[in-house]
């Protein structure tokens, strides 16, 4: 019972010490290994589903060989879920406390960036974690707003590519997988057999990350890249082409399989997997495992998605060079972090080349250290590879997150329109017109701080 | 005779009444039993009944899930939580009942409405406070168990308190009297008289701060680490984590979940008699 | 004759329950005048039923005012202040701030912006539209789960075989937590799951229950689910408080089973089920769990209830200000039926002297 008063005079003194532990962190020393013999460093990153057992393994191994560098031990924590990742940004921030390297998806990026509660690295920083130049320059485009100010340190890329069932596209005479957006109507038409339950294109309306992606995407090789400036441009006519695209594949085309409305990525894998699809839109090398023991193993393929936006001949701007959108794992260290040094020594060893390769031996990720991946030669990992060349960065704003949430929240609502057969133009013009006014809100926010 | 006057529905009726619940009950209990032996595509297709069965999933769990761990802890946490307020509300309650000051009805209103407290209002900011025990006083409560067994302490106390007070109501007075009349003190009258004579009220209070316990996912989500995740957040994240991958894993999914939920069940069937009495009395979940 | 004492009993039973709403509010102040009769028919307990103590004197409240142990209400006020009071004003403090991702890190001294939050909240976001929801969602739901706990628990009055067995299955759903009940309907709603393959043997095509405007009534669909076993529970207790004497009476009469139950039966029921009514209604809009595990976020439109839409606008949105504000209104609402539940239920005995300090 005595820890009740005491944690009431706590709540009246938070102030005070909230702004004590946000400047206690700025020290450190620099040069060499530091020692951390009896240090303990607190590593957050995501959980990997597919490898599991894997993952537990390469935790251990890292500990060790950190160990072996610098005497500390390193305790990892997992988070298995986008929610439970800002949440426990959002807890670290708000108590000052918490772990002192975080593994986060790219998209988190700038939102982790807006809190400003993790370190933009110096020059003097940059070297202790083996220099700028280590890393792929592509992979750096969501490190930070500007090449000066950076937080995230790349760690591995995840480009999103299509697979394609190769048999099926055989079947029905297609040479080569489609590079422009009509082209895969096209072709999504010829392999679809509603009676035989086959469909051209396998994809998750209900997903809660794809849809804003292929929006994204399409959206960009038309020339608007949402963000401009201080300037949402989601009311923009070709964000509605997106759209109309987008949901045209299961109203218009008819190339989708009708269930796909209440489907996310995962079940759209499994309709591919079981070969009831010729294209399984927005996947990552993740879905290898899947595949490999599924009834498409050894007759699938990957490929860059196109990068040509619908309704035109070749794409504008940044267009050719969105295939993807930049995505894959950034760390950041806290600027809470007392053991800083530590912090930079684990990202260096986790960055450096052999570990690099050794990850992406054990689970299929791109290094983002740029010699790691000029050393990869296998011709499965080409197309992959190359979308991870032709990935652009989405807008550096804190504004993202709910710009994102925007869009996804469009097909959401859509989603009964969808269920009856079409979407009425006025219907989704309201919805883009609310998307936009939110999404102009928080930017408006975002460009205030 | 005794039957017939007492009867309120005719037979066919009551027959009818009892069949329907009973299957709106237990057709998706069974079906979860079913879904935990079958396959996760067996699931996925919509089958009733498994095409093959299998208990593997009921082992896969202990490591995929991180079972055992938040087994542990749940029954640790929960567990200290009833306890501890089941004894805290016997005091509180029998001051409550047998005393009177200034301020008791208000306390007694105060027990019910914090009941209505929404959860959502309070996670960030007891986060808050929490998070600055540790930037003060050096007391880490964020990741510990402390953490949890404090705040469902906490919330558990206003209903234990309640259930304490209308149980010791119906507690006869002469047993207390005779016994103050042998000198014996406050402390002595709680402990010799009053705690023997309310054992079926403290289970029913601690019962409830138990399930409390065991069933937070809000707190138990931003106040735990792995070490001391509870079965609850286990699951949840569990689940979260399927959103991702392929074809979610159905079969451990309702195989942990009727793991978790066993000893809520076991628990309530033991002490059902009281239960019901407990919280009829008490009127309140 | 036999009509007299059907009259009398209904006499006896239905102006119960409204002595105790008024009596209850006279004991409710600190030195009022203790409400002898009046409150032992709380909750409808036995109206005709078991006369009140009569009150003992003077010395035992002799001891009592010489000798409080009113320490032992400390460490339990403790709790309550520093887990819950001081949360609370902390909450309502920050619903003042213009606290977001820029702001939280150094939350104390975000901007202070008074009532712009709440001025938001109600303007241009969806609160009211949640409101909306969430009201009518938990009036609904609680409206269908009453008959049906009244069904179950005069099926269950009387004695027969196996049931006991029946009793604890009915227990089930209430038993089971949030998260494991929102986990498996879930599952079963999975397009193609095992509702919807069941639905299409009879030839129904039920369409999604997971997305769209029909997730609405998937929640209400699964809340019953979840929560007619408590007014189950609270019928049964009323009905336990009818006397025997009373189904003696009606079966002299020789009332058909339908005119008993309403005109002997619910009388009974009125006090515990107006209070399950008010405790179902405050259970089901703060219900968190069920939805959140059931639909996930961002949830669709038509299910985003105010505690899914309060964790949305801070946890998603980092809007932790406005989400404070919203957080607030809910409380607000919350307050309504809380109201009516504390002047309805029986704070004091009849045999604790309310006053007289």
């Amino acid at each position: 019972m005595r820890f009740a008063p005491s944690a009431k005079f706590a709540a009246v003194a938070v102030a005070a010490g909230l702004a004590l532990t946000a400047c206690a962190g700025g020290s450190g020393s620099s040069g060499g290994s530091p020692d951390g013999a009896g240090k303990k460093l607190s590593v957050l990153t995501g959980v990997n589903n597919h490898y599991p057992e894997e993952q537990k393994e390469w935790f251990k191994d890292i500990a060790a060989k950190f160990k072996a560098q610098t005497g500390a031990d390193i305790e990892f924590e997992t988070f298995a879920s986008a929610n439970d990742e800002l949440t426990r940004i959002q807890t670290s921030v708000v108590s000052g406390q918490g772990p002192d390297v975080y593994s986060l998806g790219t998209t988190f990026t700038p939102t982790a960036y807006a809190t400003k509660a993790f370190v933009t690295l110096s020059d003097e920083d940059w070297k202790k974690v083996g220099g700028k130049e280590r890393f792929n320059p592509a992979a750096l485009g969501i490190s930070g707003p500007d090449s000066e100010h950076m937080a995230g340190i790349p760690f591995v890329s995840r480009p999103f590519v299509m697979a394609y069932n190769k048999d099926l596209l055989a079947a029905a005479g297609i040479q080569k997988p489609a590079t422009t957006w009509d082209e895969l109507a096209v072709q999504a038409r010829k392999l679809t057999n509603a009676s035989k339950g086959t469909y051209g294109l396998a994809t998750g309306y209900k997903d809660n990350y794809d849809p804003w992606k292929f929006i994204w995407a399409m959206s960009v090789q038309a020339g608007n890249p949402l963000v401009d400036g201080d300037k949402l441009k989601m009311d923009d006519p070709a964000v509605k082409k997106a759209y109309e695209t987008y949901f045209g594949w299961l109203t218009k085309d008819k190339v989708v399989d009708p269930a796909a409305i209440g489907w996310s990525n995962s079940n759209a894998v499994a309709a591919f997997a079981s070969g009831k699809a010729g294209y399984l839109m927005m996947t990552t090398s993740s879905s290898v495992p899947t595949l490999e023991k599924s009834a498409v193993a050894g007759k699938y393929a990957y490929a860059t998605m196109p990068t040509v936006a619908p309704g035109e001949s070749a794409s504008k701007g940044d267009g050719a060079k969105a295939a993807s959108i930049l995505s894959g794992d950034n760390l950041v260290v806290a600027d809470y972090s007392q053991q800083k040094d530590l912090a930079f020594a684990y990202v260096k060893l986790i960055t450096s080349k052999d570990e690099q390769l050794n990850y992406q031996k054990i689970f299929g990720e791109l290094p983002a250290n740029a010699e790691a991946l000029a050393a990869l030669t296998n011709p499965v990992l080409q197309p992959i590879a190359e979308a991870a060349g032709k990935s652009k960065a989405t807008p550096f704003t804190g504004a993202w997150g709910d710009i994102q949430l925007g869009l996804v929240n469009v097909t959401v609502q859509s989603i009964p329109d969808l269920a009856k057969g079409s979407v009425d133009g006025a219907a989704l013009d309201s919805r883009l017109k609310e998307a936009q006014s939110k999404g102009q809100a928080s930017l408006d926010r975002a460009s205030k701080s | 005779m005794q039957q017939e006057v007492t009867r309120l529905l005719p037979g066919p009726l009551l027959a009818i009444i009892l069949a329907v619940l009973c299957a709106v009950v237990l057709i998706p209990i069974f079906y979860i039993f079913l879904a935990s032996v079958n396959t996760d595509i067996g699931v996925a297709g919509g089958e009733f009944w498994p095409s093959s069965f299998s208990l593997e999933n009921y082992t896969k769990i202990w490591s995929s899930v991180g079972l055992a761990k938040g087994l542990a802890n749940s029954v640790l946490v929960a567990g200290a939580t009833a306890v501890v307020s089941a004894a805290m509300s016997v005091s509180t309650a029998y001051v409550l009942v047998r005393y009177q000051f200034l301020g008791r009805l208000t306390i007694l209103r105060g027990l019910l409405a914090l009941q209505s407290v929404p959860g959502t209002l309070m996670v960030l900011p007891v986060f808050v406070l929490f998070s600055s025990a540790a930037s003060y006083l050096g007391v880490q409560v964020i990741g510990t168990q402390w953490g949890l067994f404090i705040t469902y302490l906490t919330f558990a106390m206003p209903f234990s308190t309640w259930v304490m007070v209308t149980y010791l109501r119906g507690l006869p007075r002469e047993l207390e009297e005779a016994a103050r009349i042998d000198g014996a003190s406050n402390l002595g009258v709680l402990t010799r008289i009053i705690l023997p004579l309310s054992w079926p009220g403290i289970v029913v209070s601690g019962i409830f701060a138990f399930l409390l316990g065991w069933n937070d996912v809000l707190f138990a989500s931003v106040m735990t680490r792995p070490d001391s995740q509870t079965a609850a957040v286990a699951l949840q994240i569990f689940g979260a984590s399927q959103e991702g991958g392929a074809i979610p894993m159905y079969g451990q999914m309702m195989a942990a979940s009727l793991v978790c939920a066993a000893p809520v069940v076991i628990l309530y069937l033991i002490f059902q008699r009281y239960l019901v009495g407990g919280l009829t009395a008490g009127g309140v979940k | 004759m036999s009509t007299d004492s059907f009259r009398d009993t209904r006499a006896a039973t239905i102006p119960a329950p409204d002595r105790q709403l008024t009596r209850s509010g006279s004991a409710a102040d600190d030195g009022g005048v203790p409400a002898n009769a009046g409150t032992a028919a709380a909750r409808g307990a036995a109206p005709s039923g078991k006369p009140s103590k009569p009150r003992k004197s003077g010395r035992r409240r002799n001891i009592s005012e010489r000798n409080r142990p009113l320490w032992m209400l400390i460490p339990g006020g403790m709790l309550m202040l520093v887990i819950i009071v001081v949360p609370l004003v902390l909450g309502t403090y920050m619903s003042a701030l213009n606290l977001d991702q820029y702001t939280l890190r150094k939350w104390i001294s975000a901007p202070f912006i008074g009532v712009e939050n709440f001025v938001e909240a109600l303007t241009s976001s969806p609160l009211l539209h949640s409101v909306w929801l969430s009201v009518s969602y938990s009036l609904i739901a609680t409206v269908v789960t009453v008959p049906l706990g009244i069904a179950a628990a005069v099926a269950t009055q009387n004695p027969f075989k196996g049931r006991a067995l029946v009793r604890s299955v009915f227990l089930i759903p209430y038993v089971l937590p949030s998260f494991v009940v929102a986990t498996i309907w879930r599952t079963m709603f999975q397009p193609d799951g095992v509702v919807d393959s069941a639905l299409g043997t009879v030839g129904i095509d039920s369409g999604l229950w997971l997305n769209g405007p029909q997730t609405y009534w998937t929640l209400i669909l699964v809340q019953i689910w979840a929560s007619w076993p408590f007014i189950y529970l609270l019928a049964l207790s009323g009905l336990q408080s009818v006397d025997h004497e009373v189904h003696e009476a009606s079966a002299l009469d020789g009332a058909l089973w339908w005119n008993k139950l309403r005109y002997v039966i619910f009388p009974y029921l009125k006090g515990p089920l107006s209070l399950a009514f008010l405790i179902g209604m405050l259970h089901h809009i703060n219900n968190f769990t069920l939805p959140f595990v059931l639909f996930g976020v961002p949830a669709p439109a038509d299910v985003e209830v105010l505690p899914i839409l309060t964790y949305v606008t801070s946890f998603q949105s980092f809007r932790f200000g406005l989400s404070a504000a919203m957080a607030f209104v809910s409380l607000v609402l919350i307050a309504i039926p809380l109201f009516i539940y504390l002047r309805a239920v029986r704070l004091d005995d009849a045999e604790t002297p309310g006053g007289k300090k």
